[in-house]
């Protein structure tokens, strides 16, 4: 099946947006009939699942948050939660 | 003594997400360091601006790239920027029918791994890494990146499409050159 690239460039939508929306509704439908571009759009959702996996390993260090609170004149809370 | 409180509360609730932006944004701990403290010294000393015509974080993450961008002007690329496109329409119909097996995550965290993936990033023009890393790291919706980067929220599509790709593109290279995942 031949796929159209203005379908193509709508994944965005897709894969961040209201799955409910019409132009997710035609991109579901056209998957159902098209494998490649099922495959396509599984690939571009691990490689934005990889990278956020990876990114989540990074905090702060603990000496950069000390030396942050230092040069603002801030006292660093007790158990401070730091967002994700 | 209650404003300092405050703001230590707040300093501390941003201060790994701010860290990671930079951190992605500039690819070096030193740089990211100095972007966090800049930025959140910034947010200091213009808090009493701030009207809530936007929210906190939308506000604090336009200086966190703003202060993160002018850094990035002054340095040398690391890497020679790549050209980047749109889906090849032709590859995709033709060349992407091999299936990806599942992901392991294990493999993630293996230092070497990291690093092609953080090279990866790096390699991405500005214009289109700080989408990438707004809306997919960060998970910000497209009309709050578009805000903070100053651009349409159909140019924040564009450019993230695109960048998508081109990390699909450098994974599938690694993918068939170590079977990593």
């Amino acid at each position: 099946m031949k796929c159209d690239a203005k379908l193509i460039n709508k994944v965005c939508d897709y894969l961040g947006g209201d799955l409910n929306s019409e132009p997710c509704q035609i991109i579901k439908e056209h998957m159902k009939k098209c494998h490649n571009c099922e495959i396509f759009i599984d690939k571009i959702k691990k490689t934005v699942e990889i990278y956020q996996k990876a990114d989540g390993c990074d905090c702060a260090p603990e000496n950069i948050t000390r030396n942050l609170f230092l040069k603002l004149d801030l006292c660093e809370p007790k158990n401070s939660e730091h967002s994700k | 003594m209650g404003d300092h409180a405050a703001l230590s509360q707040l300093v501390s609730l941003y201060t790994n997400r701010i860290y990671r932006l930079a951190l992605r944004l500039t690819g070096s701990e030193q740089d990211a360091e100095d972007v966090l403290q800049e930025t959140f010294l910034i947010m200091i000393k213009k808090i009493k601006q701030f009207q809530m015509k936007s929210s906190f974080y939308t506000w604090l993450y336009r200086i966190a790239v703003n202060v993160g961008l002018r850094r990035l002007k002054t340095k040398p690329f690391k890497f020679q920027h790549v050209s980047i496109d749109d889906p090849d329409i032709e590859r995709v119909s033709s060349m992407e029918a091999q299936e990806w097996p599942a992901i392991d995550y294990d493999h993630i965290s293996r230092k070497k791994f990291r690093k092609k993936l953080d090279s990866a990033i790096e390699q991405l023009p500005e214009i289109y890494r700080t989408v990438f890393i707004l809306r997919d790291l960060h998970e910000l919706s497209t009309e709050d990146t578009a805000k903070i980067l100053n651009i349409t929220p159909s140019n924040a599509k564009i450019r993230l499409m695109r960048a998508r790709n081109f990390l699909k593109d450098h994974l599938e290279d690694l993918v068939k050159a170590e079977a990593i995942i």
